[in-house]
């Protein structure tokens, strides 16, 4: 029998139908798995395979779906019973195939979720490795909802098995997944993992997937499965109506085709009978595969950025060089500074983020690990993954939900043979700078040839031109008087070799004074030149400004319309300080809970030369106890509290800038953490940000932490003070046993404990020091914890 | 299997008894007490801030609940059986006192609102208190407005969720498990048995064999 991946360049095939539907006309009982049946009921399986096969479908979808080893304890048996059935079935047939299936975990992946990604590619593996050894055709990974779990899925079917493997994912009326990926998004994603061909299953039904079907055809260079519902049923009148039989089904199915679907098939709610008319309506049709894309994007969970005529802007602002908060934050290991910047580059209209956290003192992998997840929960940004640690970027890239851009290859031969596999194996478009061996070439020819080494060794690998993205590297200006126009002329001759172009902007005016004005101009005319990415600081307002006036001076922004929208609301907006009502104080901005106030009233205050300390004591404090007091008498609310929380918090921020790092108070330290089995953790957040903004170093551990991790940190950090909290009656118990476990360990540690279960009786009950019943009430006991020491 | 309907439309899902409620975010009026008891504050008390944060979360929030309605049988002292689960809790078995069937609800405000609190999380912890408050009660207002269009016409008991007095919050996995509610509305349980979206709620509504008169 022929490959299926050799047949599907002849003809179109088809995928059967669902298989649920047909079961449960057997016999099955609502609720109970039918994947039981492969050993229960072998004989109606393979019945159920037969009925499809005779319906003319190419390829049955093994009885699969909910198995795996979380699920079921027999999985391997059931798997290997399921695949028996259907090669039973397809046994003596011509063109029959046998697609192992597998649907989702039911989990939902971190960060959002609670499963970590390399356990999804275990337990996916798990199922591979059994279906390899039994003989099945292919891989079919399908009614995806998640596009981190389709990635898990495909990374552990590549490693365990040679199978083709084919992708479907389930789009709603939106055209997006329910975590959010459009079409474009995961096609960016799959094709880079190397997925033989991809899809939409499930969900919807065919009059539905016709609207999203276009998308597929726009982009995608391999094949496109279409598996959808026998459309939905409604509940008329008490009576189950169905609102597509299997004329109209096949109707739809022959548009889908004519419009780009190529494998076609169906899902819940269909059955042999949708099956045989769809092929017949379909099978004289037109049969053209989709031809070969030649588009450069990356992706996200959500979206892909294509790199073409808009000029593409990646946020340089998480790369520690000459950052010195960064630096601070990357050894402290505060994510909360990394992902604020990366929130802030967002809002300021970055596309891309580059993420480098490289520093000699770190475990540069571990964190690149942390922060590129922690920023895939807080922006859907696609991330420039960037590092000179191979190993860095493999595991990185390997942990994206989406498809990356990775920064960076060069011209020699050492990293051009450890690179180029990571992004084969992986996906991923590639920064390429032209430097090799000899260094970056003086001249502009010199850069385009060692571009077009690259490009050619990539292509030995199996990487397209299209996704090499190639930076002739500015240098500044100041110490290379020729350096902007060499890297101009550069850009132009890049251009012709046919690939898309990068730089990191802000280079050009290393060592000058108003380094805007030359990085700004020299974007402006690099764009001109066809720069198509720009490496750049979106917190600029003067290369913002170039950006905008340079899309609609080229007919990229339709009447303006951004352009506009971006100088009202930026250049002629009125300032802040206009804003703010003059008898304004920054005690009273923080006691009003008024964060840009406040920010206004501190920095006017460290103009006037106050001691950054003094504004602490005589400003900031006293307004927040203020707060905190009228909280106390019911005069002022909890919302009003933290509003004014936020308001100090942002004024220390301003402080802090003006202390050397050696002045500022570590020694008051507390670890907070929501016990175990407990995910509600609003009030250990209230009593977090009340901690910092009295100047508490808050070591928080979040939600659902155990016992050991508490004691660990506690240890880790010689912290004496911990707040636990807990807001289910259930978790108490889970409460008791950390403080016991803390107390064995020191004495010494103070516990203090809240939460809606608490009271006083409770606290004492297990063991706990300290009973507060409200935020302040914690403040107040830590203060006179570190007081009292004192 | 999923359909965006809207306001009081209900449909089955094909091959199974599972129904969908689905509604938009403007459909469902926030209970205003629910929500001063989450922000704990006076009713009717509300600033500028609370106002932009509600403005955002109803620009996000998904709202899906899928049911079916099954038959409970309390034959067995403290047990409450529905033929794919049975929940031994003496404060369920109370409160489905005189039912012979009972709905068995999932319900989601969204990923979306995950994802706004992670960010709010990091940004403002004013903005995440007053979001975080507003989603709950947000989710909990589109449980009664669905329990209203599945008990229309019914007398039903006061719905109960898994964690309320003894009923064990284990018995999310079979109820979730039971409605599809993976792949209905994205709802996945962690080991520990707690839903991702976090604003997700699971629930039993008894229904009265007297009709209420």
């Amino acid at each position: 029998m022929k490959n299926i991946l050799e047949l599907i360049k002849e003809k179109r095939i088809y995928f059967d139908g669902g298989t649920g539907t047909v079961l449960q006309n057997m016999g099955l009982p609502a609720g109970q798995p039918p994947e039981l049946w492969n050993i229960a009921y072998p004989e109606k399986i393979i019945a159920l395979h037969n009925m499809y096969f005779d319906a003319g479908a190419n390829i049955v979808k093994t009885n699969t779906f909910g198995i795996n080893r979380d699920k079921f304890e027999n999985y391997g048996e059931l798997i290997r019973a399921g695949i028996k059935c259907a090669k039973t079935a397809a046994d003596g047939r011509s063109d029959a195939y046998v697609a192992f299936d597998m649907g989702p975990t039911g989990q939902l992946l971190e960060p959002l979720g609670q499963m970590k990604f390399e356990e999804a590619v275990s337990v996916f593996a798990d199922n591979v490795k059994v279906a390899s050894e039994c003989g099945a055709d292919l891989i079919l990974i399908e009614t995806m909802n998640d596009s981190y779990e389709t990635k898990a899925a495909v990374i552990a079917a590549k490693e365990n098995c040679d199978l083709p493997i084919f992708v479907t994912n389930v789009y709603d009326e939106s055209g997006k997944l329910m975590t959010g990926a459009n079409p474009e998004a995961m096609i960016a994603m799959l094709e880079g993992l190397g997925v033989s061909a991809l899809g939409m299953n499930c969900s919807l039904g065919p009059d539905i997937m016709l609207g999203i079907i276009g998308k597929f055809r726009e982009y995608s260079s391999i094949p496109v499965i279409v598996n959808p519902n026998a459309g939905l049923p409604e509940v008329r009148n008490g009576e189950t109506v169905y609102n597509i039989n299997a004329d109209e089904f096949s109707d739809y199915m022959a548009e889908i085709a004519e419009q780009g679907g190529t494998i076609l098939g169906g899902c819940c709610g269909t059955t042999p009978e949708f099956i045989e008319k769809m092929i017949k309506k379909t099978e004289s049709l037109p049969y053209v595969l989709p031809d070969k894309k030649e588009h450069t994007c990356v992706s996200s969970y959500t979206h892909a950025v294509f790199v073409h005529k808009e000029p593409v802007l990646i946020g340089e602002r998480i790369n520690p060089t000459g950052k010195s908060k960064l630096k601070e934050a990357l050894r402290s290991g505060n994510l909360n500074y990394i992902l604020n910047e990366g929130i802030k580059q967002t809002d300021a209209g970055a596309h891309i983020l580059d993420v480098n956290v490289g520093l000699p003192e770190i475990d540069e992998t571990e964190m690149m690990i942390k922060c590129v997840s922690a920023l895939q929960a807080v922006t859907d940004l696609p991330l420039q993954i960037d590092s000179t640690n191979y190993d860095t970027l493999e595991k990185a890239v390997r942990i994206y939900n989406g498809k990356p851009l990775v920064n960076s290859v060069n011209g020699t031969e050492e990293s051009m043979k450890n690179v180029f596999p990571i992004v084969r194996k992986y996906g991923g478009a590639l920064i390429a700078l032209t430097i090799d061996e000899k260094g970056i070439p003086d001249t502009a020819q010199g850069r385009a040839d060692i571009a077009r080494k690259i490009i050619e060794c990539a292509d030995t690998y199996g990487i397209s031109k299209n996704n090499i993205i190639v930076d002739p590297l500015a240098l500044t200006i100041s110490s290379n008087p020729e350096s902007a126009v060499v890297t101009l002329e550069s850009i132009r001759l890049i251009r012709d070799l046919g690939v898309k172009t990068s730089l990191g902007i802000s280079n050009i005016s290393f060592g000058l004074p108003q380094r805007d004005l030359i990085t700004s101009t020299f974007y402006s005319t690099a764009l001109q030149c066809g720069l198509n990415c720009a490496i750049m600081n979106p917190f600029s307002s003067a290369m913002m400004n170039v950006y905008y006036a340079y899309r609609a001076l080229n007919m990229l922004d339709n009447g303006c319309v951004d352009y506009i929208s971006y100088a009202s609301s930026d250049i002629n907006a009125p300032s802040k300080q206009t804003e703010i009502k003059s008898e304004e104080t920054l005690r009273s901005s923080i006691a009003r809970g008024l964060k840009d106030s406040a920010v206004i009233q501190t920095e006017k205050l460290l103009e006037d030369n106050t001691e950054p300390l003094d504004i602490i004591n005589n400003h900031i404090i006293p307004a927040l106890n203020e707060i905190g007091t009228a909280f106390e008498q019911k005069k002022a609310y909890l919302p009003q509290l933290l509003m004014s929380a936020d308001a100090a918090t942002s004024a220390f921020e301003c402080v802090k800038k003006k202390i050397p790092s050696e002045q500022s108070d570590k020694s008051k330290a507390i670890v907070l953490a929501t016990v175990k089995g407990d995910i509600h953790d609003i009030g250990k957040n209230i009593v977090k940000v009340l901690m910092e903004s009295y100047g508490f170093t808050v070591y928080d551990l979040g939600r659902d932490v155990p016992p050991e991790e508490i004691k660990q940190c506690a240890l880790e950090h010689n912290c004496k003070l911990v707040g636990l909290s807990a807001l289910m009656t259930t978790t108490v118990p889970s409460m008791a046993e950390t403080i016991k476990l803390l107390n064995e360990t020191d004495r010494n540690i103070k516990i203090m404990v809240g939460g809606a279960v608490l009271n006083q009786e409770y606290a004492d009950m297990i063991g706990a020091d300290f009973y507060g019943a409200d935020a302040m009430d914690s403040v107040r006991y830590a203060e006179s914890f570190y007081g009292g020491k004192k | 299997m999923v359909s965006l309907l809207y306001d009081s439309e209900v449909r089955s899902l094909k091959s199974s008894d599972i129904f969908m409620i689905n509604a938009k975010a403007e459909s469902v009026e926030i209970n205003k007490n629910e929500l001063a008891q989450r922000l704990k504050v006076e009713r009717g008390y509300t600033n500028d801030v609370i106002e932009s944060c509600k403005r955002s979360l109803l620009g996000i929030i998904n709202y899906k609940c899928v049911y079916i309605r099954t038959n409970v049988d309390l034959s067995g002292g403290n047990v409450c059986d529905f033929g794919f689960m049975k929940a031994y809790s003496k404060n369920l078995y109370k409160n489905l006192h005189g039912c012979s069937e009972a709905f068995v609800m999932a319900l989601t405000a969204g990923i979306a609102v995950d994802r706004e609190l992670a960010k709010l999380k990091i940004t403002s912890q004013a903005e995440y208190f007053i979001t975080d408050a507003a989603a709950s009660a947000a989710i909990d207002s589109f449980c009664d407005y669905a329990c209203n269009i599945m008990g229309d016409g019914l007398d039903c008991a006061v719905r109960f969720s898994p964690g309320y007095g003894d009923l064990s919050l284990t018995l999310q996995k079979p109820l979730l498990e039971r409605l599809n509610a993976q792949s209905l509305l994205g709802i996945s349980l962690s080991p520990s048995y707690l839903m991702t979206p976090m604003k997700s709620i699971t629930a039993v509504m008894g229904i009265k064999n007297e009709k209420h008169t």
